[in-house]
């Protein structure tokens, strides 16, 4: 250190030596640069005056709804083989260019559809047009009329590989920033694409740019699929003639008392019947499976004689959701697989149902050191799971007769054994997914659980009063709705199947 | 202050070396079974370093270090097969004796773990024992060095290391091998077919 400073001077004058090179080489550039403009300029302008398809290009003023244009916009989905050679109009994003000496190829893509598109120097197209279409930036929305072209080779990166398009016009509606935070491409890469040391990009740097994470083709399937489910849910119960219910978020106190309740002057409710709502957990859980606000498809309903009539009619509802999704949504299925491979969703009808002992012996099988009226843990349930998979061949299994003690209040105990409930689960992929029970509708045999378990009977009034007016034996459950798509598809985060998740770290966007 | 904490320092590794010690104490002793021998030898700890064991023989000096004492308690039982029949396997059996004391012992996270077991399955996947086709004292000496490292493993694991998995089953499984170690349970069926 010391000895650089004395030696300061000595070494000045090689310094401004070398300086002064530098700056004449920048000068140089600077000047080399300038006459590369100049003479680009030059280019250009004589290109404006040459410019024959200065009419079939450009930006255009911002749509105000002046005119209602009745020109047909089709969808990039219909572009197939039956519409060679034909003449349309088409309204995509720009999801990438490649400019190619004369021509310049665009991939156009509309939701989770794309199709190749090729501006090419002709006879309509000139060379200020295929400049003009290379610099588009990528996301932007675009006008494109062109012709549609049967292609020989199959375009294997395309949603259309039978069919280009040649782009005549092109106009830009809507101008993306050239710099996105990130890049589709990478966004859609599968994870084992890390061989190749291409990137890809991280959970919560999609999450933070949601709305360009949105975009891709395996988001813009998950989400396909989502509505899918609540749409069978409905249609399934609909038929078995069940009463969708709106009932408030907003209550007194926690009905439940299992996991925490966010308080805000008011609590919001942890579980109400009968519904397909919001729900809101406080558990402070950092996990794969766990938001604090998520979407619940809740099923209540009175039964005659054995809690088993319910059990039968939710799992029933479980299978006709799985059948439904496998027949109607395999385009989606395939595109998610592509990015997140796994096997297909596997079901036996009728539903296997296992009840909790035989689990525990299977797992005593397997190793693992348990009590019998432990709850499962995670691990614990995962490896069930596989060992359920593994003898019967179903990713979806009913746990029958839980241990009371790991059970709500209000869980009916086992009329034959009082150490376990009349309550039980359901898991896809060893994973929970629904959790339900036989509830106690004897408001003597509440208040007495209650006490036992120490639950301020105050708090519960309203719950246990309502059951003193005459109530019918009834069960329930309630299905997480972003953990059935989770689970269905394979995938290994819930973040990835709701569309602004909400978990005690995120709440934007 | 410093002498105080160079005194601490030197307190836990003193601990450390001599849980090493006793760890080493008893794997001779079962060796010492399961090679059928009576007689209890004794065993100290060497003046240099306390982690590496003593064997205080009849004639001269002490034996010392692990593998050097469980080749001589092999020749002490007479079952000299045990260090290979031929010069191949013998050479073979002092290799594996030797990766046990200085890649096995000296796993410190998980990423060593993860090579040696992945070396370990690859040389297995042709092999039912580690030199020969016979048990050798490699087989017992590597399988008591992991076999803490192989309960620890999930089902999983276990599946994704399945040589390994079934080359120490079969060990644990050879009579007199396991004496008082847990049984570790594999399963006999794939239970994750896409780890592979």
């Amino acid at each position: 250190m010391t000895k650089g400073e004395s030696g300061g001077v000595q070494e000045d004058q090689p310094q401004s030596k070398k300086a002064a090179k530098k700056l004449q080489k920048e000068a140089e550039k600077a000047a080399k640069k300038a006459e590369k403009q100049a003479k680009l300029a030059s280019e250009n302008q004589a290109g404006d005056e040459e410019d024959f398809a200065k009419d079939r290009y450009g930006i255009l003023p911002m749509i105000q709804s002046q005119e209602k244009l009745d020109r047909v916009l089709v969808h990039v989905k219909t572009l197939t083989e039956e519409k060679a050679d034909q003449v349309v109009w088409l309204r995509s994003r720009v999801h990438t260019s490649r400019a190619k000496g004369k021509q310049c190829f665009l991939v156009l893509r509309q939701q989770q559809f794309n199709v190749q598109g090729l501006v090419a120097v002709g006879d309509h197209v000139s060379k200020q047009m295929v400049k003009f279409a290379a610099n588009i930036s990528k996301e932007s929305i675009v006008d494109v009329e062109g012709i549609v072209r049967k292609v020989d080779q199959k375009i294997e990166s395309c949603s259309q590989q039978d069919v280009e398009l040649h782009i005549e016009k092109i106009y830009v509606i809507s101008a993306a920033e050239p710099r996105l935070p990130l890049q589709l491409e990478d966004a859609m890469r599968p994870e084992a694409g890390d061989e190749e040391g291409r990137a890809t990009v991280n959970q919560d740097t999609r999450l933070d740019n949601r709305i360009i994470d949105l975009r891709t083709m395996t988001s813009q399937s998950i989400f396909r699929l989502q509505a899918g489910v609540c749409q069978l849910f409905r249609e399934t119960l609909i038929k078995k003639e069940f009463v969708e219910v709106q009932t408030p978020k907003i209550i007194s106190a926690a009905s439940e008392g299992g996991a925490n309740v966010f308080t805000v002057s008011l609590s919001i409710s942890q579980s109400m019947k009968y519904s397909l709502k919001f729900m809101f957990r406080a558990e402070d859980s950092n996990t794969h499976r766990h938001l604090t606000e998520f979407v619940g498809l809740d099923i209540e309903m009175a039964f005659n004689y054995h809690y088993h009539e319910v059990v039968t009619e939710i799992a029933g509802t479980l299978v006709q959701i799985f059948k439904g999704l496998r027949d109607r949504h395999q385009t989606e299925i395939q595109t998610v697989c592509k990015q997140y491979p796994c096997e297909p969703f596997k079901f036996l009808e009728p539903t296997l149902r296992l009840e909790f002992p035989e689990a525990v012996a299977m797992l005593k099988e397997a190793g693992v050191e348990m009590g019998d009226e432990e709850d499962l843990s995670t691990p614990n349930e995962k490896l069930l799971g596989r060992l359920v998979k593994e003898k019967y061949d179903t990713d979806f299994y009913i746990l029958d007769k839980y241990p009371l003690a790991v059970r709500p209040f209000y869980t009916m105990p086992d009329p034959h054994d009082p150490k376990y409930s009349n309550s039980y689960d359901m898991f896809m992929r060893g994973e929970e997914i629904l959790s339900g029970a036989q509830r106690i509708h004897d408001p003597q045999l509440l208040t007495d659980r209650a006490l036992q378990l120490g639950i301020d009977i105050e708090k519960i009034k309203s719950y246990i009063d309502s059951f003193r007016y005459g109530a019918p034996p009834h069960a329930g459950g309630g299905i997480g709705l972003e953990r059935v798509t989770m689970l269905y598809l394979g995938l290994h985060n819930i973040r990835q199947t709701s569309m602004f998740p909400r978990d005690p770290k995120r709440l934007t966007p | 202050m410093r002498a105080g904490r160079s005194a601490a320092d030197s307190r836990c590794l003193s601990g450390c070396r001599s849980g090493k010690m006793a760890a080493a104490r008893v794997e001779l002793e079962s060796l010492e079974k399961t090679l059928g021998l009576r007689r209890r030898n004794k065993l100290g700890p060497s003046p240099s370093d306390s982690a590496v064991p003593v064997l205080q023989t009849n004639n001269g000096p002490g034996l010392v270090g692990l593998t050097t004492i469980a080749s001589h308690l092999v020749k002490v039982a007479k079952k000299e097969a045990l260090l290979g029949s031929t010069a191949e396997e013998s050479a073979i059996v002092q290799q594996w004796l030797e990766y046990r004391i200085t890649q096995i012992d000296r796993c410190n996270s998980q990423e060593d773990t993860r090579v040696v077991l992945k070396e370990l399955n690859c040389y297995l996947e042709d092999k039912v024992y580690l030199a020969g086709n016979s048990l050798t004292l490699a087989d017992i000496m590597v399988y008591n060095g992991l076999h803490h490292i192989v309960a620890g493993l999930t089902h999983e694991e276990r599946e994704k290391f399945m040589n390994v998995s079934r080359w120490f089953n079969h060990i644990q499984h050879c009579p007199g091998v396991r004496q008082h170690s847990a049984a570790v349970i594999f399963m006999k069926n794939r239970l994750y077919p896409s780890v592979h």
